[in-house]
């Protein structure tokens, strides 16, 4: 088990370079052997987790450059534990569904290589790796929309890329600023975040810092008024593509938020608290404005991780451990749930070659289980109890409550908004009579599809009725964390919001 | 008794779930069959339990854990109680009648597998509703019921008309939900929990502005689920749905929830009794409200709606006026004779070939002398007509008004009195005397099957005996409920019973009086207030006008001109003006000599000027 994080990291890597060498008829099975044993390596990960100790577990640490205190370190704490998971998992399901046919060797190998950054990205407790890992994921990505998209995809693509990439620029500038404030204050140079924990910045310090990484942050969720580029990938994307996108790359921004902001900056974070929240409220309710008026299945669905995302980010600035907890698990509930409905999508869109709503109507005549499943996914996206959009977005919503009730009444309006667009799309796609005479003869859902989506739907309904084995370990680092932001601010104003915000009584 | 609340709780569910495996295939009778029985062991469990509380205790469990994050831990509990095990045997009874019933209203339908998996998943969240023991699983049944109300509004959806209703259901129920929400945010946040008992134990200790502020959160909620105005439009929308589910969910079950919300969280409403007033002001607003729309429509189902809104305008006074046990009764006799109603009008539907206009009626008293007989005992039942159930649970409301000193809300109370004895016997004349009209439309009426009508029997016995347990119900039900204090004077009440039996009578009188001579003449339909009357006040053009569309078109706006024109392109003109300016510079890198010779003393110029002016290391 020592060094169990590297083997999750390099496996698909390994795996992936040797895929060069397997055949193109059997490269589909090839991809989604790895990626399940890649799964269940972290499912080993999971059980060999420890949920009552302080910390990271499974550190892994080697000197690389000891000259400024770059090394390779990895370890996973209940925070990261279960995004980790996700990945692995969401790439093991998008390989199943996969059903395109075109250079689907190189494909799969970018999206094992596209897994080993993601999870990179989690298990880094070193910045500069952690660094290397962010952009990385770029890459993978850029080929997947570029190569397999639809028409606009190069478009898309250099977005996507050039987008992102901008605000990670200035992520490093303020990484290298932060180290050399270490290198001032400690002497030595170090860029692990659990040594970079440990230091107090004055505030005005803070404030710069903060925005260095909340930008680039802000860009990956993405942050209204930094969204734009979300549409175009996923509308261009292939479905795994989309998948994987929505499903963990855009967690990658509020992991960032939850692991550098908070726990780094926690005086400028709860100085920046209610703009923050103001934004993400903005987002809430005018993404859900805006996938209620579009015209693209796909669409409305990306418009919607939008709206969704705002929520997340709302209770990671909620500073408590019901909020903070609750985004994380809303983290995982988002990926699962529009993962699934990307691949809903995907499905229809293989068999139709459209995602134009106007096109469809009256599906549940001809593809029945299709349109139960997407009914399921649909009521798990609009956060119906004993689903498991449930849990997140209540406990994001509660824990944001206690900052500012306005604003958590102006993003409850997200569950309102989240019924309209997403019903009112099902109707239109799903009721009726069969207007379209080409959907009158569609095939309902093939194996590979069902293989897919039944983990999905059977996920949907154990964890919205049984969250504990994820919330117990989420909920133990993430008090801890607090704990530590509380020790560690240092305008009194800060110290009291923890406080406040973490404690009951006192009211509206 | 465990085992029996556990068997009451899942038996409906087990149901739903054997026949949702059959939800593609044919018609099987065997569905319909095993969901009936399943409910009636939940319904016969009910009993047991109720007998165990009433001569022993209350049963609390708690199943297992749920959600713990933070300071915040809820757990999946149940609690049967004087006011829960009520709600348990009048919602499983019902629902055993209905799904009887619906065995033979749905013989026909292509998907008749999938109804009754509906229909008992309906009843498990319902019971989910009425059995936790804490806010959040009350809130787990209440979208429970929810999602079920848009699964069977929608039913045939292949119609776009109930495909359309059950949306609006749904976002209609959300906004209201949402109230609900920051209502258990605010007791979570100020009591740190929320089980029943610990909030109740502690609300006393709170300021008032927060209890208030947890009142009407609550209430809004209720408002959504029992559709009072102005979130009233989608009830008679719904009657898109096949029949025994409005009998089911859109009138005995899941539209009181909101009244039983109130009567559960009695302890937060009596601290409060400025919001209980308005609670009561709104429910005796929307009892003559709803019964004005219900005097001109001549859809059958949606006058049913309207009285049914109407009645849980009704419950909402005494609940709100701090009569608990009353509103609580009236809720569940109420069940029991508009179920009835609108069993009895699914039958009138079946045999006019799904006809619904009362107008194009008439005349079936003789082809349908059984379902005449059970919707006359239902209406008899509703105008509170002694010695039927109605008269008593409402006559109770109308002393509670009056006892409490709201004279107003008493007076229009009284007036709804009429209104409903007047409308309810307008439809039975309609419907079954008079001329035959259908006729006209080559429709040949049929009576339901026997079986269709034995099982609608239990539902008339208890409309016409349930009044006489009113002393026991009070017995029961008080022991956890707050007890409502009369101190009206035993002449005074007499009095107001005889005062409020002859306006009923009076409109029954006036209704048979009017159409057994041919009715109305068609020039009122030319009155303003006819037709005020006729499109329910034009609230849904209202909000067709006024929300609906502007909405749409805000959604269309923001995407094509904020997103696509502002957003999107602010960040492509970042794009291209640095693309451009690049396109621009590289024709400094022309090659030609005097061109290059010329950027260099432009460049030799900018370098002196940097090095005069700006000297930071001096």
């Amino acid at each position: 088990m020592d060094y169990i994080l590297s083997l999750i990291i390099f496996f698909p890597l390994v795996a992936g370079i040797l895929g060069f060498l397997v055949s193109q008829n059997s490269i589909r099975i090839y991809g989604i052997s790895v990626a399940f044993i890649e799964f269940m390596l972290t499912i080993i990960l999971w059980i060999g987790f420890n949920g009552n100790t302080d910390g990271f577990q499974f550190v892994e640490h080697v000197t690389v450059i000891s000259h400024f205190g770059m090394n390779y370190h990895l370890g996973v704490d209940g925070i990261s534990l279960f995004l980790v998971i996700l990945s692995t998992f969401m790439t093991m399901i998008a390989l199943i569904g996969l059903n395109i046919k075109k250079d689907v060797k190189n494909l799969i190998i970018s999206v094992l290589l596209l897994e080993m950054t993601m999870v990179g990205v989690f298990l880094s407790l070193d910045v500069i790796l952690f660094y290397l890992f962010w952009e990385f994921s770029l890459i993978p990505m850029l080929y997947i929309i570029g190569a397999w998209g639809s028409d606009k995809r190069i478009y898309a693509a250099i977005k996507f890329f050039l987008y992102t990439f901008a605000g990670s620029i200035l992520m490093l500038v303020g990484i290298l600023y932060m180290g050399y404030l270490y290198h001032a204050t400690a002497g030595v140079w170090s860029f692990s975040i659990p040594d970079w924990q440990l230091l107090i910045l004055p505030f005005n310090t803070q404030l710069w810092l903060f925005g260095a990484f909340f930008l680039a942050f802000a860009i990956k969720v993405p942050m209204f008024p930094f969204h734009t580029w979300l549409p175009y990938a996923h509308g261009q994307a292939p479905t795994i593509g989309s998948v994987i996108l929505a499903s963990v790359l855009l967690k990658m921004g509020t992991y960032g938020m939850v692991r550098f902001l908070l726990p780094l900056f926690p005086d400028a974070t709860i100085y920046f608290v209610i703009p923050i929240a103001i934004i993400a409220v903005i987002m809430v309710i005018y993404a859900a404005m805006i996938a209620y008026a579009q015209e693209d299945m796909k669409q409305v669905i990306a418009y919607s991780s939008i709206s969704h995302m705002g929520i997340i980010i709302l209770g990671i600035f909620a500073i408590n451990a019901e909020g903070v907890t609750g985004s994380i698990f809303f983290m995982i509930s988002h990926g699962i749930v529009s993962g699934a409905l990307f691949m809903l999508v995907g499905c229809i869109y293989d068999r139709r070659h459209t995602k134009k709503i106007s096109e469809f109507g009256g599906l549940a005549i001809s593809m029945p289980t299709f349109a139960t499943i997407y009914g399921v996914m649909l009521m798990a996206s609009v956060g119906l109890p004993l689903t498991i959009g449930f849990v997140g977005e209540f406990l994001s919503l509660i824990g944001f409550y206690k900052v500012s009730w306005i604003l958590t009444l102006l993003a409850g309006t997200g569950i309102i908004l989240g019924a309209i667009y997403m019903l009112s799309l099902y109707k239109r796609s799903f009721f009726g009579e069969i207007t379209n005479e080409k959907n009158r003869n569609l095939k309902d859902l093939n194996g590979r599809e069902l293989a897919a989506l039944i983990p999905l739907v059977v996920l949907v309904l154990v964890l919205g009725i049984y969250p504990k084995p994820l919330l117990e370990p989420i909920d133990f680092s993430v008090k801890k964390m607090i704990v530590l932001m509380e020790k560690k601010a240092v305008t009194q104003e800060a110290k009291e919001f923890i406080v406040k915000v973490n404690s009951i009584e006192g009211g509206l | 008794m465990e085992q029996y609340l556990y068997i009451a709780l899942f038996a409906p569910l087990v149901g739903s779930l054997v026949a949702a495996l059959f939800a593609q295939s044919s018609k099987n009778i065997f569905t319909g069959i095993f969901t009936s029985t399943l409910i009636f062991i939940s319904f016969v469990s009910s009993i047991i339990l109720l007998y165990y509380v009433n001569a022993n205790t209350i049963v609390n469990v708690e199943m297992m854990d749920w959600i713990s994050a933070g300071n915040l831990s809820i757990s999946f509990g149940f609690v049967v109680d004087q006011v829960s095990v009520i709600m348990m045997v009048t919602v499983t009874l019902v629902s055993t009648v209905v799904h009887v019933y619906s065995i033979g209203y749905m013989e026909h339908d292509e998907s008749f597998n999938r109804f009754f998996s509906y229909l008992s998943a309906f009843v498990f969240s319902m019971m989910i509703l009425v059995m936790s023991d804490n806010f959040l699983g009350l809130f787990i049944g209440w979208e429970g019921v929810g999602l079920c109300s848009w699964l069977l509004i929608g039913f045939w959806y292949k119609k776009t008309s109930a495909s359309w209703a059950a949306n609006e259901a749904f976002i209609m129920n959300r906004i209201a939900d949402l109230g609900m929400l920051m209502g258990i945010f605010l007791i979570y946040w100020n009591i740190g929990s929320l089980q029943y008992d610990i909030v109740f134990a502690s609300i006393v200790n709170l300021d008032i502005k927060i209890v208030s502020w947890i009142g009407i959160f609550l209430f809004i909620g209720a408002m959504g689920k029992s559709a009072q105005f102005p979130l009233h439009t989608w009830l008679a929308d719904a009657m898109e749905g096949p029949t025994p589910v409005s009998a089911l969910i859109h009138a005995a079950t899941m539209v009181t929830a909101g009244v039983y919300l109130i009567v559960r969280a009695g302890e937060i409403y009596t601290l409060i009794p400025n919001v209980g007033m308005f609670i009561a002001s709104l429910g005796a607003f929307v009892a003559v409200f709803a019964a004005s729309m219900a005097l001109v429509n001549r859809d059958l189902k949606r006058i049913i709606a309207y009285s049914t809104l109407s009645q849980l305008g009704y419950m909402f006074v005494a609940a709100g006026l701090g009569a608990y046990w009353i509103a609580l009764f009236h809720l569940m006799t109420h069940a029991f004779f508009k179920s009835l109603l609108f069993l009895g009008a699914g039958n009138v539907m079946h045999a006019m070939n799904n006809e619904l206009d009362i107008k194009k009626m008439g005349g079936l008293y003789k082809a349908m002398r059984p379902t005449a007989i059970l919707m006359g005992i239902a209406s008899v039942a509703l105008a509170g007509i002694y010695p039927l159930a109605g008269f008593f649970s409402k006559d109770k409301i109308l002393e509670v008004a009056f006892n409490d000193g709201s004279y107003i809300l008493w007076a229009a109370l009284f007036v709804g009195a009429g209104l409903t004895a007047f409308y309810s016997f307008r439809l039975i004349m309609l419907v079954f005397f008079g001329d035959k009209v259908h006729e006209k439309f080559g429709i040949v009426p049929h009576e339901a099957k026997p079986f269709v009508i034995y099982a609608l029997t239990p539902l008339a016995l208890l409309a016409i005996v349930a009044g006489f347990f009113e002393h026991s119900f009070y017995e029961f039900t008080t022991q956890l409920l707050a007890d409502y204090k009369f101190t009206l004077d035993h002449s005074v009440v007499i009095n107001l019973i005889f005062a409020t039996s002859a306006i009923a009578l009076s409109g029954i009188i006036f209704a048979v009086y009017k159409y057994i001579r041919g009715g109305f003449s068609e020039k009122i339909e030319n009155w303003r207030i006819y037709k005020l009357l006729l499109n329910q006040y034009y609230i849904p053009k209202l909000y067709e006008v006024c929300i609906i569309k502007p909405f749409a078109t805000l959604s269309r706006f923001a995407w094509l001109n904020i997103d696509n024109k502002i957003v999107d392109a602010s960040v492509d003109m970042i794009a291209k003006t640095i693309c451009s300016s690049g396109e621009k510079a590289r024709e400094m890198q022309s090659g030609n000599l005097s061109s290059m010779l010329r950027w260099m003393v432009v460049g030799i110029i900018v370098l002196l000027v940097l090095a005069i002016f700006y000297r930071p290391m001096v």
